[in-house]
């Protein structure tokens, strides 16, 4: 399995290092999720409607 | 004064779906389920003589709980399966020291005990692929998709758990603990929550909308011991699956599933450091929520994310800073020159800020915002209504452990989540217990699996040939004793040569 971790590392820079000079906000640019929208028009609108469970813990 | 011994563990029932026409039995299909796994270890072999979910924190213990009932129906219900108790529940405990099991009637897994963040986000990962391995085994059988969705509800009022495990010293009273951190649980949903677009209560639908936590709809009590019906903010079972003069396990049941390793592990980490402050300092003062079931929905389905609450005393004040406050006395308590917990305390920090400043500068790292950001994304280029129930299809597909069909992994395969832990890492803690007793565990079910008798968080029994050699796990918590007794079953070469830490 390719080693998807490394590949998508952040786009944001990571969190301040805990020095007690406070947080500096990442910058987030909206991610690119074209692809990711297309798959989302294959989802059945009625998969939810279907998924019954029973209650749990 | 020294930092005290805090461990800690997930336990996450999963829904269960099928591609097959008709109605899913989802007992049956748990059950089969779990019975495809292929990773090796012991099964049916978990010992049950020593629970008892009775017995409650404040030093009594309960006749009955709430459930007993449903559970008494659900098992004169599955009597019908002609199957044993047993192997109903089809226990199997893995190599990695992990409890992998049918539920009631959710496929649940248990990560082992673990000493670190890392090692915490590393199983839990672990666990989400050996359950994929065990759907798509069980699909090609059966020529029709088994899915899986580590989510929290049906949105039709059944609710099943993400129950986290903390192991920390007796000495901490049960009051100052139960007191203590009751706000910090209430508020943490504004980063650990998951996000749901529904509005639900128990066993029913109540209307579309968005809010931050798929679990908030689901708590009606502040304490008690029961975890099905009637649930509570503070769960007060006491089965400390060790030495119980020495230790209490917290059980903490309101959390979300979270698909974000980063959120599972600001979630894990800062009650973990919390728990480490008020060991260290009961003494000191906490707010006090006036109305904290109240306050836990209000919170949850707050659409301006304001988040406001009533504390005790008349005063208001925010989610954010009642965090704040928590936080605070993390950095004046804990010893955080252990660069984890630092980094811990920092991405805390920045998440607060960022969700002061914009919410939606936490969606490369918290669930709610993540999925709120992508179903909204969709929303509004397909047109769809509020209360289209498209959104909560989506929602459930944000949830689907396959990565290469649900939601989340299409975000995090994209580039656009922050903290995902190194895949090798993950895979590596399918087949390899963490750093503490799970290793005993894990060792002796990858080594002597066919002698295993029995298994339990505290203890492992195997047949040995002169009788049965009982492994107490009831006191294993130093890193030295771990070893030793690492190093004992890596040189046996038989279960006899493991008498010596019976």
């Amino acid at each position: 399995m390719p080693d998807q971790s490394q590949k998508n590392r952040p786009v944001a820079p990571s969190g301040p290092g805990g020095g007690g000079e406070g947080p500096s906000a990442p910058k987030v640019d909206k991610p690119n999720v074209d692809e990711l929208l297309k798959r989302m028009r294959k989802v059945d609108p009625d998969q939810a409607r279907r998924y019954r469970q029973r209650t749990g813990q | 004064m020294i930092s005290p011994t805090i461990q800690f563990g997930l336990e996450t029932e999963i829904g269960i779906s099928s591609d097959a026409e008709g109605e899913v039995d989802v007992v049956s299909e748990s059950i089969a389920l779990v019975r495809s796994a292929t990773e090796p270890g012991v099964w049916m072999c978990w010992d049950y003589d020593c629970e008892d979910p009775h017995v409650d924190m404040r030093g009594f213990r309960v006749h009955e709980l709430r459930q007993d009932t449903d559970e008494a129906n659900y098992y004169a219900q599955d009597a019908a399966r002609e199957l044993s108790f047993v192997e109903i529940k089809s226990d199997l405990v893995l190599g990695n020291g992990a409890r992998f099991y049918n539920d009631h009637a959710h496929p649940e897994y248990c990560t082992p005990e673990c000493r670190t963040f890392d090692e915490l986000v590393a199983h839990d990962r672990a666990g989400e692929r050996i359950l994929m391995a065990c759907a798509r085994h069980l699909s090609e059988q059966r020529g029709v998709a088994v899915r899986l969705y580590k989510n929290n509800t049906d949105f039709c009022g059944h609710s099943y758990g993400c129950h986290e495990n903390y192991l920390l010293p007796r000495s901490l009273p049960w009051e100052t603990l139960a007191q203590g951190i009751q706000a910090f649980l209430v508020t943490r949903q504004i980063f650990a929550g998951s996000g749901k677009f529904a509005i639900e209560t128990e066993d029913k639908y109540v209307s579309p909308g968005f809010q931050i936590s798929q679990r908030s709809d689901f708590f009606c009590e502040l304490q008690s011991v029961d975890t099905m019906q009637r649930r509570p903010i503070v769960n007060t079972r006491d089965e400390p699956h060790a030495n119980p003069k020495r230790f209490r396990r917290f059980h903490v049941i309101l959390g979300d599933a979270n698909m974000s390793p980063f959120a599972t592990r600001l979630k894990v980490g800062s009650t973990a450091l919390i728990l480490e402050a008020l060991v260290l300092d009961p003494k000191r003062t906490y707010p006090l929520l006036a109305d904290p079931l109240g306050a836990l929905t209000s919170i949850s389905r707050d659409p301006k994310f304001r988040w406001e609450v009533a504390l005790e005393g008349g005063h208001t004040a925010t989610a954010l800073a009642v965090q704040q406050s928590y936080l605070s006395a993390v950095r004046d308590t804990c010893d955080l020159s252990v660069p984890a917990k630092a980094a811990l305390v920092a991405d805390w920090e920045s998440v607060l800020a960022d969700l002061a400043t914009d919410v939606m500068r936490c969606r490369n790292r918290l669930d709610w915002v993540a999925k709120m950001g992508l179903v909204h994304d969709f929303q509004r280029a397909q047109n769809l209504p509020d209360g289209d129930p498209w959104l909560q299809s989506l929602d459930l597909e944000y949830h689907r452990l396959d990565m290469s069909e649900g939601l989340y992994y299409g975000l995090e395969q994209s580039g656009a989540i922050r903290g995902v832990p190194d895949e090798l890492v993950v895979r590596r803690a399918v087949t390899q217990p963490p750093t503490t007793r799970a290793t005993v565990r894990g060792k002796c079910i990858q080594k002597f699996a066919a002698c295993v008798t029995a298994a339990q968080w505290d203890h492992i029994t195997l047949q040995g040939r002169d009788g049965p050699i009982k492994i107490s796990l009831v006191d294993l918590f130093s890193p030295e004793e771990v070893l030793r007794c690492s190093r004992a079953i890596d040189a046996a070469r038989s279960p006899d040569d493991l008498r010596i830490l019976s």
